[in-house]
């Protein structure tokens, strides 16, 4: 069964190589009969350090080459004719100059490229019809060059935290091998996946987290409770750059599926020249930051006996009297600490890339194993790229980028589970085993959690340019990803004695065609002209094979098959989206730029009464710098302006009144349940994004901005609309009835303070803002998302509301009791809180060069604006557990003042009282995302070696919370994994600190 | 002719630009083709074919089996028919069910109504297409008599289900219609349980036990509708041994298990306990049966807001998460026939009556000496023959509304002992209808 889509995928590749190989040697024939030269050098920046990654290429022919770690290119085999070499480097205004080359002659040319840091003749592909120079596009697109990241990220999540305005990137847990939430610009829906669409060197990843591993019967809550993003199967040492654009206005030619923006990853591509090697060993450990108070601050009745403490006396040395369990926890990790780790966390990576002028290559393999801080985790990936280029004619370019990840993820049980050892060590005695004894609660470890991932990309790139104003760009990819869950509670397991098993095998399957040709012709004097068009199908498919067995007959190694009672269930959804495009590019004077384009799209889970969508689009980019009237020292601008359309589909059964029948029928026998009205008028909802925006670079490029203001309006949103129960369909059905807006600001600006030959200081702030309103529910009443996320009219998406809530919670109870008030139709607000995504978003990074080469890094993040609501405090409380978050208030009772604690404090923590309303916390939270320093090592302490670099890094290793949020971490999340629709916190270990040592050796 | 260089130079390019336009138009095939059908699910139409009459029937019947699994532990809850002990999330009780509160306002309520009321519209659409198909000409796969088998178990369902719902609400709606009194529900399960009464044709024996189970059904729905003398007569079509079960299974599905055992299984459940109950303190000086009561040193799984942690004595009369649940039974039309007695001043009859179902349940006899101690017996001894089958309620609110003679034990009444602060009688229709229904506004 799991087979059959690596043979699909072979298949083609092996019938691929053939191809290539005999273009391959045809090319070498022919290039042995032309008379050729080399050309090698250096490219430095200003300060001679090696610029990595710069191209360096031989205008208006197809030859070119990327520097090594050294700084160092070789063009081999070169023609002998005149020439214009060019270099250039993301952040450096292009050099280039007239050459000659002479047969049997090797000729040197080094380059210095000075900084600039508004890179308006960089080429950008994503939301362009085939490439586009940064002056052309209307639209905001970031670009990170991993050239320019010191620390070492452990995965691409982290990797991506904090790096742009308007992007963010939260993780749920500390669980190995759990993704993270992106957004881009906020919510764009709330019915479908906020997570942007991914493309890997053009070819679409799936975007949305893996099946979460849990039975697929039964229980849902059995599990670790979070999921692995496909993302992370990349190696964030592959990737070269990656460009991201976040809305509507940039994505258009994307089409349907688009809304929520797009992230590009571009791996790296081999140089001609001898092969250059890089190895790479990274050496650290998470470590699981304090989230809970000091167990000085618990009130003194919250202690165990000494009797107890006395029998165990190596346990408890070194403990407080109070605020610990009987396990020798502590209330400052909620008691959890026994079982938290310094988890060992190794990386090897070792790449080569090298080539000829035909054929060049990039191959490279990373190896890593990961503890994590809880238990049973533990994270053991592997990851093999080879990327080809190929060259057979000089208008002719191919290339083939394939990578293979396998990953293999222990997870400890965890989340909202009655059987999680997080849950039922922050419960201390009043956990279901009513008992907090170490020996009672490990006993939980024995639940076996492991998910085996494979994942291949794959995709081929055919650029032909068969006229010199003619280009065509063909892909085709194809991504697949698969993932095996078993969980196991064996024979004799404390909370399930005769055992239970599931293997869940799921498949997922991108495959994508792609085509845009660009024909350019000036139209007339200082007017050019470029018509792109194109199409794009992707074929998105799911598969899921599961099976469940309990009751073993006795101990052992169990299978499904060994279980007493098994159950088996299968799943398929196929959706097709297919589109075609025409854009046109008016470019006057290089300066004034003017695209109109539109996307026509057709998607399988549209309705029957639906039809095609179409998206239009239109931008404006105009240089301002380049204008003749500006002095000498004249700043360079650009001010830009976009608008687009693009959407977000329904699912794949959405538009059909359907039926099923329910996981084991009727005791075996078939039973039909309805299952979704179904409406054949449903289409995709469809955002409108208006941005202005303005790039800068000031003073001699030592000083950078840029400004995005941006609103959006989303119609025909599809909401989850709630059936009327009395008619039988009690699953929600989407509805095109909703129209959602937002609008914020993007504003960055960089600065070096002190630039001198062996010193400079840079500084950089950035402010994202985010508002968001439900402007109509087209007649549908308010709905919930769960979590307290409310869909209301003229609030936010999601609005945290509770139905009950303290009046003047920070004032003492009055005389009276408790004043609990509720929304009624006269104030509907009354217990709105506010946004749950953040509104504000604050970043700041500085940077040292020092002597020696020397770097010194450090970004951090404020994140605000935003509230969640902590179901583990209120599922404690609740129970009559002794909550860390309520000991203020236990004090004020155990010293007769109960009186002078405030009301929110008397609601939340009173067991008599309580509800889950009370907990929505104020979730603002300041984090330090990187620290590090690069230290250069001599290169006579590493023979051979080309450049060397010791790196020390730290991730996440401070914050600061609101004070308000009495525990936990706003980044801790719930059983949905990463891309929850409202962000809540349950029992789950917040994501934990990394610290890194890493040593990076080229030759 | 002269040469055109413009021609020389553009006619390359247009080829190749009409080359492109012909790949372009290749690519918008798929572009305006996406139609795909996915396995897995069942089109509407397809529920037309008389093959698939028995598994819409069997998802009624499941569906029952769900509805009964809500209101039954959440109203033994309510009723005392058991106490909580613990866990008010996940087959927990919640703290407003532990003080006998079934509010409007309370969201947590919604499954009651909702999976109750798709039982009725599953089982009424199953009845729907099956009388639109007619009887099966010849010909076609489908026997008459699977036909008229199938037909009498889909009323019967139908029937059940709007028994369920009359029982435990005190007013309602069809199929997303205005407001109705309750007893709109047993107006209409007279009508099926009729209908299932009426059905020949089908396999002798099937049609006879599907029959019965009418006859006791429709004995039940016409107690609330006040016809006892109808009532008496179908009660006494049901002999005393006669069950009708509803099934639940233990297949790994929590929505198949018996919420009421699954809940104190101890995997880690151990949500509520007879502690504090006066079938525990009845148990305990009679051994009756019908009340099997485990005593164990544990305690519920969690503290509850009215006295902390406290011991957990679990029912266990629903012995595994598979055990069944009576939805009639000719002991309880022994019941009827006794409470229809009492109503006529009838006392040693009502006492025969009733010891008839004692003696059958293999306990001792009882004695009555007067009529407001037989309608306490009785009172009793229907919280004992219909213990935890979704029944208590619908009885209370019947006793209290009629004004029956006869107390009810404390320790199931709001008060100190029984630790209800209230009692609601009736599970309110849900959030969610009165939110999406239009001809509902909160």
């Amino acid at each position: 069964m799991r087979d059959a889509p690596f043979r699909r995928f072979t298949v083609p590749v092996l019938r691929w190589m053939r191809v290539c190989c005999a273009l391959l040697l045809t090319a070498t024939s022919l290039g042995a009969q032309t008379p050729t030269g080399t050309i090698s050098g250096r490219v430095t920046g200003e300060s001679n350090q090696p610029l990595v990654g710069a191209q360096v290429r031989l205008v208006g022919t197809g030859l070119g080459t990327l520097t090594g770690d050294n700084g160092r290119y070789t063009l081999v085999n070169v023609p002998v004719a005149q020439y214009r070499v060019r270099a250039q480097m993301l952040g450096h205004r292009p050099v280039e100059r007239a050459i000659s080359v002479i047969a049997g002659q090797p000729l040197a040319e080094d380059f210095v490229l000075r900084r600039q840091v508004l890179e308006l003749d960089a080429m950008v592909v994503t939301g362009t019809a085939g490439a586009a120079r940064q002056r052309e596009v209307g639209n905001a697109v970031t670009q990170i060059d991993l050239s320019k990241v010191q620390e070492p990220p452990a995965n691409v999540s982290a990797l991506l935290q904090g790096r742009a305005p308007g992007m963010t990137v939260m993780p749920s847990s500390a669980g190995s091998g759990s993704g993270s939430m992106i957004r881009l610009r906020g919510n764009v829906s709330v019915a479908m996946s906020n997570q942007p669409l991914i493309y890997v060197d053009g070819v679409r990843l799936r975007s949305d987290g893996y099946q979460r591993n849990v039975p697929p019967t039964g229980s849902d809550l059995r599990s670790g409770n979070d999921v692995a993003s496909p993302l992370n199967d990349i190696n964030p040492n592959d990737i070269e750059r990656v460009e991201i654009i976040k809305g509507a206005a940039a994505a258009t030619l994307y089409g349907t599926e688009a809304a929520a923006g797009v992230i590009q990853i571009f791996t790296k591509s081999g140089h001609s020249g001898k092969p250059q090697w890089s190895v790479q060993v990274d050496q650290g450990f998470a470590r699981a930051l304090k989230f809970g108070p000091e167990p000085s601050t618990a009130p003194a009745g919250d202690s165990i006996p000494r009797a107890y403490r006395d029998s165990f006396p190596e346990r408890f040395a070194g403990l407080p009297d109070r605020g610990v369990s009987r396990a020798g926890g502590t209330s400052s990790y909620l008691f959890i600490d026994p079982w938290l780790r310094n988890a060992l966390q190794k990386r090897f990576s070792l790449s080569v890339g090298g080539g000829g002028e035909a054929l060049r290559y990039f191959v490279s393999g990373t190896a890593t194993d990961e503890d994590g801080v809880l238990p049973n985790d533990n994270e053991a990936r592997k990851v093999v790229r080879g990327n080809f280029s190929f060259t057979p004619l000089a208008n002719l370019l191919f290339t083939w980028n394939t990578s293979y990840t396998r990953d293999h993820i222990s997870n400890t049980a965890a989340g909202n589970n009655a059987h999680g050892l997080t849950l039922n060590a922050f419960r201390r005695d009043r956990n279901y085993a009513s008992n907090d004894r170490p020996e009672i609660v490990e006993l939980l470890l024995k639940q076996e959690l492991t998910s085996d991932i494979d994942h291949i990309i794959t995709g081929g790139t055919m650029n032909w340019s068969p006229t010199s104003n003619l280009v065509n760009k063909f892909t085709v990819g194809y991504d697949l990803a698969q993932i095996a869950n078993r969980n196991l509670r064996p024979f004799g397991f404390v909370s399930a004695p005769t055992g239970i098993i599931s293997n869940r095998e799921n498949s997922y399957q991108n495959l994508t065609f792609d085509y845009s040709g660009s024909y350019i012709r000036g139209l007339r004097e200082g007017l050019r002209g470029t018509l792109s068009w194109g199409g794009q199908a992707v074929t998105t498919e799911s598969r899921e094979t599961s099976a469940y067995g309990e009751n073993f007959p006795g101990p052992g190694n169990p299978t499904v098959s060994s279980a007493g009672t098994t159950l088996g269930f299968e799943e398929r959804q196929r959706v097709v989206n297919a589109g075609v495009f025409a854009q046109t590019i008016f470019d006057l004077k290089n300066r004034y730029f003017l695209t109109l384009g539109a996307r026509v799209d057709g998607n399988s889970a549209f309705g029957s009464k639906f039809g095609l969508q179409t998206y239009p689009k239109a931008s404006l980019s105009w240089v301002a710098s380049d204008e003749s009237f500006w002095p000498s020292w004249n700043p360079e601008m650009k001010f830009r302006f976009a608008l687009g359309q693009s959407g977000r589909a329904p699912g794949a059964f959405d538009a059909i009144r359907t039926w099923e029948n329910p996981p084991s029928g009727w005791g075996g026998q078939p039973a039909f349940f309805p299952r979704s009205v179904g409406n054949p008028e449903l289409g995709p909802e469809r955002t409108t994004e208006i941005e202005l925006g303005f790039d800068g670079a000031l003073f001699g490029d030592r000083v950078s901005t840029s400004v995005t203001w941006y609103k959006r309006n989303i119609e025909s949103a599809l909401f989850n609309a709630r059936q009327i129960p009395s008619l039988g369909f009690l699953n929600s059905q989407l509805q095109n009835v909703g129209t959602m807006a937002s609008d914020g600001l993007e504003a960055s600006v960089t600065g070096t303070l002190v630039r001198r030959k062996n010193f400079e200081w840079t500084v950089g702030g950035s402010l994202y803002t985010n508002q968001t309103k439900v402007k109509s529910l087209g007649g549908a009443a308010d709905f919930s998302l769960g979590n307290f996320g409310w869909i209301m009219t003229g609030q936010s998406i999601p609005m945290i509301r509770t139905d009950f809530c303290v009046e003047n919670p920070n004032q003492k109870v009055p005389a009276t009791g408790l004043k609990i008030i509720s929304p009624t139709a006269a104030n509907p607000n009354a217990c709105n809180f506010g946004p749950n995504l953040p509104t504000h978003t604050y970043g700041a990074n500085t940077g040292f060069t020092l002597p020696l080469g020397i770097r010194f890094n450090a970004r951090g993040e404020y994140l605000a604006g935003h509230y969640m609501y902590d179901g583990a405090a209120f599922n404690a409380v609740t129970r009559s557990v002794r909550w860390p978050g309520c000991y203020d208030f236990y004090t004020l009772q155990e010293t007769g003042k109960a009186a002078d604690a405030t009301a929110l404090q008397t609601a939340r923590c009173t067991v008599a009282a309580t509800k889950a309303d009370y907990f929505i916390y104020p979730a603002d939270f300041f984090k330090l995302r990187d620290i590090s320093l690069a230290i250069p090592i001599a290169q006579r302490y590493v023979p051979g070696a080309s450049s060397a670099f010791l790196t020390f890094a730290g991730h996440n290793i401070y914050k600061r919370v609101n004070k308000d949020f009495p525990v936990f971490d706003p980044e801790t999340g719930n059983n949905g994994g990463f891309d929850s629709q409202v962000r809540s916190i349950l029992e789950h270990v917040p994501p934990p600190a990394t610290y890194t040592a890493s040593l990076r050796v080229t030759f | 002719m002269p040469i055109n260089r413009t021609n020389i130079t553009q006619r390359p390019v247009m080829k190749t630009l009409r080359i492109y336009g012909f790949l372009l138009a290749l690519l918008a095939v798929p572009a305006c083709d996406t139609k795909v059908t996915n396995p897995g699910r069942f089109e509407d139409i397809d529920l037309n074919a008389r093959t698939a009459e028995q598994a819409m029937v069997n998802g009624a019947g499941r569906a029952l089996a769900s509805g009964l699994n809500w209101l039954s532990y959440t109203g033994a809850a309510v009723s005392r028919e058991i106490h909580p002990a613990g866990s008010t999330g996940s087959f927990g009780i919640s703290t407003r069910w532990q003080n006998g509160e079934l509010a409007a306002d309370d969201g947590d309520l919604d499954p009651h109504w909702e999976q109750a009321q798709r039982a009725r519209w599953i089982a009424e659409e199953a009845v729907r297409r099956i009388e639109a198909a007619g009887p099966p000409k010849a010909g076609e796969s489908q026997t008459l008599v699977a036909y008229n088998n199938v037909r009498q178990l889909a009323y019967l369902y139908a029937g059940y289900a709007n028994r369920v719902l009359g029982e435990n609400m005190c007013e309602g709606t069809i199929d997303g219609g205005p407001k109705v009194a309750g007893a709109v529900f047993f107006t209409r399960a007279e009508s099926l349980f009729t209908k299932a009464i009426g059905v020949t044709g089908g396999t002798p024996a099937t049609i006879a036990t599907q029959a019965t189970a009418a006859y006791a059904g429709r004995a039940a729905v016409r107690v609330f509708l006040g016809k006892w003398t109808e009532s008496v007569t179908d009660a006494g079509l049901v002999p005393i041994a006669f069950v009708q079960n509803i099934p639940y299974f233990n297949l790994g599905d929590d929505a198949q298990r018996n919420r009421i055992a699954w809940a104190i299984f101890n995997t880690p459940y151990r949500a509520h306990t007879q502690w504090s109950t006066w079938y525990y303190d009845y148990r305990t000086l009679t051994t009756d049966p019908r009340v099997p009561i485990t005593i164990t040193a544990l305690l519920g799984d969690a503290a509850i807001e009215c006295c902390g942690r406290v011991p957990f004595y679990p029912e266990a009369k629903f012995s595994t998460s598979a055990s069944p649940m009576r939805l009639s039974s000719g002991r309880e039309m022994r019941l009827i026939e006794a409470e229809a007695k009492l109503r006529n001043d009838d006392l040693s009859g009502a006492v025969t009556s009733m010891n008839l179902v004692r003696t059958a349940a293999g306990t001792t006899a009882i004695t009555a000496a007067t009529i407001t101690d037989g309608w306490r017996l009785l009172k009793r001894e229907r919280g004992i023959e219909l213990w935890l089958e979704a029944r208590r309620l619908g009885d209370m609110r019947r006793w209290k509304e009629g004004n029956t003679p006869g107390a009810l034990d404390p320790l199931e009444l709001p008060g100190a002992s029984s630790h209800l602060t209230k009692q609601d009688l009736c599970f309110p229709i849900s959030r969610s209808e009165r939110e999406t229904n239009p001809n509902f506004k909160i």
